[in-house]
């Protein structure tokens, strides 16, 4: 990694720690500066409230050219977070071919506190729980409470 | 070997003990004056033993002696008193032999066949006594049965054909007419005065049992079944790959021409070659023209000489020509803006340009850069501008080698594009219409506002040469201008929380927080750059679960054998 990705990344925690989403709680190792631990409760006005959440950031080498890419390590019921042990997300800005370098952490973390209060079914990466949300909205919100009492407790 | 047809013919030969010039000449008699009998029918054989590939037998036709009186006693019923017999023909002679014998026992029949062992014989014809003219029994029939378990057939030497019993009685018949002298046979006179009287007349047989042509045909009907098949797959991929040409040729005159760029399509990530870079050009960072003083700015206008505007308006043609006098066009509502650079940092690096010391690289979109920060990303990573994705390469630029890859993805695209746009055209008639002029596909269309985008576009070709020469205050400051500068350093809208119900295709795209006036109210003056990244965000989001999420991923890596077969069938998947 390059030097000024470095610097980039240092600056980009001096911002994050100034303007940090609400409920959020980030983990920087000196260290290791491409992997951002982040600490984040569910937002109160959603399904996920009381819950709390570990997510991943890690900064590919080619930060900021490539997005970072986003990870829950806490599993969470969410059409647009992959039901699996990597618990991915790829969407919107994440996405390579929309990402730009002038786009920033700041914005990737509220991209993530703002989909969990609305989450977005038609860019979904689990169709199944998309189309819950879009169909049978007490069906998912049950079961994402019910996740978040089992997982993210 | 079967039997296809048995000819019977009646054939002249001489005395061999008779001196002659002719002693090995055999003739076939004229028909008129001779039997001749073809059998193409009703032909069973019973034993093919010892006929080889083009090796048909043939022979003089004889009833073969028999041993028992038994047997000498029934045989009168079936076969004539005078019917040739080995005696019949010249004594010691080597001739090639056909047995014929009508089977009506067993015991006899065993008999005829061990006469027949002893001769030169080549194939034994049998009848089974009788009126039928239908098929002979097949091989296995118990009428065939000689009570030895089917040994005979393997004693023998020629093989065994059974003719319908018709023809047996009419061959056996016409055997008795010509087993004597050349005057006794039908016909004697003439023949007499045609042939020596001491030649004999006797009956001829020929079998043909396809031998020299039926295997080899199912040969050559393999081979031509097969020959087929590859010409089939030949000119099928011959086809392909010429069709898959012409589109690549013809992709690559659309991306000439400045019609389709292929990196803003998502078709392929494309990279700045050094030398285009190095045309860009490069300023000292000064923050005045962000106090929109027009006196600062006509200082930090791109010299013309040396500029990539210059460039495109060399090589005005297809999008670029219309998107450059659009941007003079729309100059009548932003004339009175100064050049500006509205960005006090790096985007890349977040760095503030420090005012008169930083060198700022500065794209055809008017975005600055630190020249390490933006070259890195131009040379190895995206040919569009980081923040607006606005190509940096000239129009008209074509990477050296277009693939099938592309041509499939453009297509995809294009095809979606065209889908959408039918699908939602109240929301995208005036994007369809401002785009027709660039994109003939989506004239396909047909919606009444493309016809009209065509004749606003063709009003505006016409204006173009005195207004282009007043180009360089670019559309983009329109936006920089009516946007704070910090609006480029904060974050764009999020799909999600900009509008939770709007499908993304149609959720304005990120670089248009630069200018929420002109995309909000969608104003005709609205710059076309907008819409041109608002139609390209919709397509990326239609593409999205298609394309391979990096562009610069040339092939899929499917399988050998799927690619082997992309590779003869180019545009099959």
């Amino acid at each position: 990694m390059s030097a000024g990705a470095k610097k980039r990344i240092m600056r980009e925690y001096g911002e994050c720690i100034n303007d940090t989403p609400p409920g959020m709680k980030i983990n920087f190792d000196e260290q290791n500066m491409t992997e951002w631990e982040i600490l984040l409760d569910g937002p109160e006005q959603s399904v996920y409230s009381g819950g709390h959440f570990k997510l991943k950031i890690s900064f590919p080498t080619e930060y900021p050219f490539k997005p970072p890419v986003v990870s829950f390590k806490t599993k969470i019921y969410h059409p647009n977070v992959s039901n699996d042990d990597k618990g991915s997300m790829c969407l919107g800005m994440l996405r390579p071919e929309e990402w730009k370098p002038p786009n920033k952490v700041v914005s990737v973390l509220r991209l993530v506190h703002s989909l969990l209060i609305e989450p977005n079914p038609d860019d979904a990466i689990e169709p199944s729980i998309a189309n819950e949300f879009k169909e049978n909205r007490k069906e998912f919100d049950k079961t994402a409470k019910d996740w978040v009492k089992r997982y993210a407790k | 070997m079967s039997a296809n047809s048995i000819g019977i013919f009646t054939i002249e030969f001489p005395d061999p003990y008779m001196l002659s010039y002719y002693n090995d000449r055999f003739e076939t008699l004229a028909a008129n004056i001779s039997f001749q009998y073809p059998i193409t029918s009703n032909i069973q054989t019973l034993s093919s033993k010892s006929v080889e590939k083009g090796n048909d037998p043939y022979g003089i036709l004889f009833v073969p002696d028999l041993q028992s009186d038994g047997c000498k006693n029934s045989e009168k019923d079936h076969v004539p008193e005078n019917a040739t017999r080995l005696s019949n023909l010249p004594r010691d002679a080597d001739y090639s032999l056909v047995a014929f014998a009508p089977w009506f026992a067993p015991l006899c029949m065993q008999e005829y066949l061990d006469a027949a062992r002893r001769s030169p014989v080549k194939a034994f014809l049998v009848y089974q006594p009788g009126q039928s003219a239908t098929m002979p029994p097949p091989m296995n029939d118990p009428s065939w049965g000689l009570e030895d378990g089917g040994s005979w057939k393997a004693a023998n030497r020629f093989p065994v054909y059974a003719l319908a019993s018709i023809s047996g009685g009419i061959i056996m018949d016409q055997l008795s007419k010509y087993s004597g002298n050349i005057t006794d046979a039908p016909h004697g006179h003439d023949l007499a005065s045609i042939y020596d009287l001491t030649s004999y007349v006797r009956l001829w047989a020929t079998i043909n049992t396809g031998s020299g042509n039926q295997l080899p045909s199912l040969w050559v009907f393999l081979v031509i079944v097969l020959g087929l098949l590859v010409l089939i797959i030949v000119s099928t991929s011959t086809c392909m790959h010429l069709i898959q040409r012409r589109r690549r040729n013809d992709l690559r005159q659309r991306v000439i021409n400045g019609e389709v760029n292929l990196e803003a399509f998502g078709v392929k990530r494309l990279t700045v070659p050094q030398q285009y870079l190095d045309k860009l050009p490069l300023y000292t960072y000064t923050n005045g023209p962000r106090d929109a003083d027009p006196e600062k700015s006509v200082l930090h206008e791109p010299p013309p000489a040396k500029t990539p505007p210059s460039t495109a308006l060399d090589v005005e043609t297809g999008m670029k020509s219309t998107a450059a006098i659009r941007h003079s066009s729309a100059l009548s509502a932003t004339a009175t803006d100064p050049p500006a650079w509205s960005q006090p940092t790096c985007p890349i690096c977040l760095d503030d340009f420090e005012p008169n010391e930083t060198q700022v690289r500065e794209l055809l979109c008017r975005h600055i850069f630190h020249p390490d920060c933006v070259d890195t990303f131009l040379l190895s990573n995206s040919s569009l501008c980081p923040m607006c994705k606005h190509s940096v390469l000239p129009s008209g630029y074509c990477p050296a080698k277009i693939t099938n890859v592309m041509v499939r993805r453009e297509r995809m695209i294009r095809r979606m594009r065209a889908r959408s746009g039918a699908n939602a055209r109240p929301i995208t008639e005036q994007t369809e219409a401002s785009s027709s002029p660039r994109t003939p596909y989506s004239r396909g269309v047909g919606s009444l506002g493309s016809r009209i985008g065509g004749v606003i576009t063709g009003r505006r070709v016409f204006s173009a040469p005195e207004r282009s020469q007043t180009r360089p205050p670019d559309i983009e400051m329109a936006g920089a201008n009516a946007s704070p500068p910090e609006s480029n350093s904060s974050p764009p809208p999020i799909n999600a929380n900009s509008d939770p119900n709007a499908v993304p295709e149609i959720t304005p795209a990120p670089a248009q927080s630069t200018a929420p006036a002109q995309t909000n109210c969608s104003q005709p003056t609205s710059p076309t750059q907008n819409r041109r990244e608002w139609a390209r965000q919709r397509a990326l989001a239609l593409l999205a679960h298609h394309a391979p999420a990096d562009g610069s991923e040339e092939e899929n890596p499917g399988s050998r054998w799927r690619r082997g077969l992309r590779k003869v069938f180019p545009g099959f998947m």
